[in-house]
């Protein structure tokens, strides 16, 4: 009974801890990628969003997030798995779709980017709106936590060690200044890449320093 | 005790781009509650003057009728009685330093020589700075050369007055229209065009007492109005990098007041500098929310008095619209009546700020002169010396006006040159050939020259591809493209052409079916690819994935004997010479696909479209060179590049001869000066300046027209006649005289038609 009640009470300790750490959900959930028949549907798919994109860029620079996809692409909804010839002719794709499709481009434009995953704040109300609308189209709401959401991006190197998050279903940059808390904002981030950045200490973020791989809390 | 702080603030505007005043008002009196404070301004419509937070109000007339030298009296008497000033206004601040050259200890403005520092767009002191300025030209120099300018900058520039004002001009009607209207408001011809810098805007205030930095901090704009202006922003402080120079720069210019750097975050990082404000900005009081009161250390240096802290309640800030209660004394004024016709009220600078403006020019013409690479004498455009030549040839009492002058020895020159580069590009593995668009002038003289320097023939319809074969060519010297091409029936070469380029998938499979039947023969079969990212009617669109499948399907259908091209025209005079490279680099990308996607290999590549004479014939070959060698690098099996030049080899190969018919002087220096040209024969004029010559008719000199009040109105009675505006004549010009229209080969040439002749 005695070793059974610290069990018991370890473990609530651990839950605890989880409730407490806003990434715990998502801890072992990778990042999304498309995937791809094999097939010419998913390699002419592919080429077009490449060449697209290089030539979205009007001759802006090569690090310029690529806005025009979120035109194109709205936020919503989306069933996994998605191939590539699926998820290029598709009105609407979710944050994972945008984030892999982005990530791809920023590749292809020869700059160095990295998936990245986002746990970010809402509301309840906003929450409850999204978990109706994805119930409704029978996709998954493991994405929504209450008032916390998984979300995904990508993280651009931009210099030896510094990066950017893009948020590719926003369409913009993700504020390093920004308080992490409230309303829309980001309460932790990983950024998926292999290798030693800022000399063990991660990748530079405004202010702060984010190991890769592991989630990093504000 | 000591004595209640009296402090005057003017630039309380409150529109859409607001000024500073009521921001450094409320930071004022949070700081000094029992100050008395006085709000300045010189139109009761300007509803700042309502705030709550203003002990009083000292309303001036506007500026056109204020007598300002009884004004500067009554402001020399309060900053000498103790009161303090704070200038909200750009203008209002250069009126004060005119004033007071040297400053005044209680005015809280910059000196004289410190606002000559600050002329935009140079920004001479702000070179130490960690900032970039972004390329400008003065509009002094000639319409030949602005226009230059915006093709170099893809038509992404900006057209800015001397003080504020700023017009987006992305062609040329819209560029001439933006500096009428500037020059007017501003009452300067003085102005710039100036490149877009894309990026994320940011600002750093600063405040400065005799030359000492007292605070500043950096904001970002987090949203921002239709008009570009701030609506929210975060406040930092700045960094020492850039908080170091600028410690330096505030003590090289003695500045004293307010000041704002305006600039741009560019994707990579860069900082690039678009002006400095002498005065505060108007989110001054978002940052005293965050905890940087700069109004309050100002008066703090100026006076000694100790403000009430400032409380930061965060980094951020936005705006909100409020109502305000209207002052008993300062009732609401009647909204003015709207023109009659027109369609709102013009309500545009209530104080009357360009009148200001117009009357500090007129005191001092050279108090902020636009610094640069303008000398404010108007360059003149220069003529090739083959084109006076050709002009020398002409017996011009034998011209019957208007004419078109073919320029041969010009013309000669332009098509040699050509033919030579094309041959320097050449390599052993990529032949570079020229291609004579039939469509940008059909003159014979023209084609035969093309002929006689090894261009190719690029024809829209099957009777340019006739003339092309009338003067010489042979079919498989001619490249056949369009949605037209086949227009007229029955006048297919029956021998093999070199080209044809499809616009349309089914005109692809037609080209298929013919090829089969026989009824067409051509070395080559391509498609022209329609530029995704810029409106154009020609080619086969690539804006989505399932258009492209087709594409790539279609092009599998393409017979594995017939040679597959790819043809991308793109006119670079009208998206920029940059645009225009970064579409070539892109089509690359989308050939190389289409390679991938369908195992043809592509052997031709035809490019080109509208490119301005001067950016072929006198631009960077080596940028040619470079184009040839990144073709071959990503589409390997490529053997031929046709560059396809358009109306470059055209235009300068005529001129037009008119003569003046009659001139009118109007007042104010305008005239009007009727021509027996006409739009009909220049129906560019609105895309491009033309350079143009008068012949004295007494030296027979040739005499450059310059820039000025005439507007030559063409012989055709319709309104918008206007052959040429803002030119001015060479003294002595009268009725008769020969004017020649230089550049008019091209378009203007093949595109002109017969109106008014009877």
């Amino acid at each position: 009974m005695y070793l059974a009640g610290a069990e018991k009470r370890q473990d609530l300790i651990e839950r605890e801890a989880e409730r407490r750490s806003c990434s715990a959900k998502w801890q072992h959930f990778p990042f999304s990628t498309l995937s791809h028949h094999g097939e010419a549907c998913c390699d002419i798919a592919r080429e077009w969003l490449l060449a697209m994109d290089f030539a979205q860029l009007n001759g802006g620079d090569l690090l310029s997030g690529p806005r025009w996809m979120r035109q194109k692409y709205k936020w919503g909804p989306t069933a996994w798995p998605i191939h590539w010839c699926d998820a290029v002719e598709r009105d609407t794709l979710d944050c994972g779709a945008h984030a892999a499709i982005a990530h791809e481009a920023f590749r292809a434009r020869g700059v160095t980017s990295y998936p990245a995953q986002f746990v970010q704040q809402y509301s309840p109300d906003a929450t409850e709106q999204w978990q109706k609308k994805w119930s409704e189209d029978d996709v998954s709401c493991h994405w929504i936590d209450d008032g916390v959401i998984y979300h995904e991006g990508v993280a651009l190197l931009t210099g030896e060690d510094e990066v950017k998050l893009w948020d590719a279903s926003a369409g913009w940059w993700i504020n390093p200044r920004q308080q992490p808390h409230g309303y829309g904002s980001l309460l932790a981030v990983r950024i998926h890449a292999e290798g030693q950045f800022g000399v063990g200490d991660g990748f530079r973020w405004g202010e702060h320093r984010i190991k890769p791989g592991a989630w990093h809390e504000f | 005790m000591p004595a209640q702080i009296r402090i005057y603030v003017s630039g309380l505007y409150c529109g859409g781009n607001p000024q500073p005043g009521v921001g450094i008002v409320r930071s004022l009196r949070a700081a000094f509650p029992s100050s008395k404070i006085v709000g300045v301004e010189y139109s009761n419509r300007v509803s700042g003057i309502h705030w709550e937070g203003l002990d009083d109000v000292w309303l001036q007339r506007p500026w056109d009728e204020l007598d300002l030298d009884i004004y500067a009296e009554r402001v020399r008497e309060l900053v000498g009685g103790g009161a303090l000033w704070i200038s909200g206004s750009d203008l209002e601040a250069m009126w004060l330093a005119s004033i007071f050259p040297e400053g005044h200890p209680n005015l809280l403005a910059p000196p004289m020589q410190a606002l000559k520092r600050i002329t935009k767009p140079e920004v001479l002191g702000a070179k130490e700075l960690p900032v970039k300025i972004p390329t400008f030209i003065s509009t002094d120099h000639s319409d030949w050369d602005l226009h230059a300018f915006c093709r170099q900058h893809n038509w992404r520039v900006w057209l800015k007055g001397p003080y504020y004002d700023a017009a987006r001009t992305p062609s040329w009607d819209v560029f001439e229209a933006a500096r009428n209207a500037l020059s007017k408001v501003w009452a300067t011809q003085r102005l710039f065009l100036q490149a877009h810098v894309s990026g994320y805007e940011e600002s750093v205030m600063l405040s400065a007492y005799k030359g000492e930095l007292l605070g500043a901090v950096s904001m970002r704009k987090r949203d921002i109005t239709p008009e570009g202006k701030t609506w929210a922003g975060d406040v930092t402080e700045v960094p020492d990098e850039f908080l170091v120079p600028l410690r330096r720069m505030v003590k090289a210019l003695n500045w004293t007041g307010g000041g704002e750097l305006e600039m741009v975050r560019d994707a990579a990082g860069e900082l690039w500098l678009l002006e400095m404000n002498p005065r505060f900005p108007a989110w001054v009081h978002g940052a005293t929310l965050a905890g940087h009161n700069l109004p309050a250390l100002l008066v703090q240096a100026a006076t000694g008095a100790i403000p009430k802290p400032s409380i930061a309640h965060g980094e951020e800030f936005t705006r909100v619209v409020l109502e305000v209660p209207v002052r008993k004394d300062f009732p609401l004024p009647p909204l003015p009546e709207p023109f009659a016709g027109a369609v709102g009220h013009s309500m545009k600078h209530p104080s009357g700020l360009p009148a200001l403006a117009e009357r500090l020019q007129e005191s001092n013409p050279h108090m902020l002169e636009v610094i640069g690479d303008g000398d404010g004498t108007e360059q003149v455009a220069k003529i090739p010396e083959t084109m006076m030549q050709d002009l020398g040839s002409y017996d011009f009492a034998q011209v019957q006006t208007p004419e078109f002058l073919f320029m041969e020895s010009t013309a000669a020159s332009l098509f040699k040159r050509a033919s030579e580069r094309a041959h320097r590009l050449s390599t052993n593995e990529v032949q570079v050939i020229t291609g004579y668009s039939i469509k940008t002038n059909p003159d014979a003289r023209l084609i035969k020259l093309a002929l006689d320097n090894g261009f190719l023939a690029e024809c829209i319809s099957l009777a340019e591809a006739q003339k092309a074969l009338e003067v010489g060519f042979r079919p498989d010297q001619v490249i056949l493209n369009g949605p037209g091409k086949w227009w007229p029936e029955g006048l297919m070469p029956t021998e093999q052409m070199h080209a044809v380029f499809c616009d349309s998938v089914a005109d692809l499979d037609r080209c298929v079916a013919a090829l089969a039947s026989g009824e067409m023969k051509s070395k080559h079969v391509g498609i022209r690819i329609r530029t995704p990212n810029i409106r154009s009617r020609f080619g086969i669109p690539l804006d989505s994935p399932a258009t492209f499948a087709k594409l790539v399907e279609a092009v599998k259908r393409l017979p594995t004997d017939t040679a597959f091209g790819v043809h991308f025209h793109m006119a670079s005079a009208n998206v920029g010479v940059a645009q225009w490279w970064h579409l070539f680099e892109s089509i690359l990308k989308w050939c190389r696909a289409i390679e991938k996607l369908t195992e043809r290999d592509i052997e031709m590549l035809d490019m080109g479209g509208g490119w301005f004479p001067d950016d072929v014939h006198d631009g960077d070959e080596d940028k040619f060179a470079k184009a040839v060698e990144t073709a071959r690098a990503v589409l390997p099996n490529v053997r031929q590049i046709a560059s396809e030049p358009g109306k470059a080899m055209a235009q300068p190969s005529m001129a037009l001869a008119m003569r003046v018919l009659e001139i009118q002087e109007h007042e104010d220096d305008y005239v009007e000066a009727v021509v027996d040209g006409s739009i009909a024969e220049l129906p560019m004029y609105f895309f491009y300046p033309h350079r143009m010559l008068r012949q004295c008719g007494e030296t027979g000199e040739w005499q450059p027209l310059k820039r000025g009040k005439t507007h030559l109105m063409g012989r055709l009675c319709m309104e918008h006649d206007i052959v040429a505006a803002n030119v001015q004549l060479p003294e002595g010009t009268r009725a008769g005289d020969l004017l020649i229209f230089c550049d008019a080969g091209g378009y203007d040439r093949s595109m002109s038609y017969v109106f008014g002749r009877g």
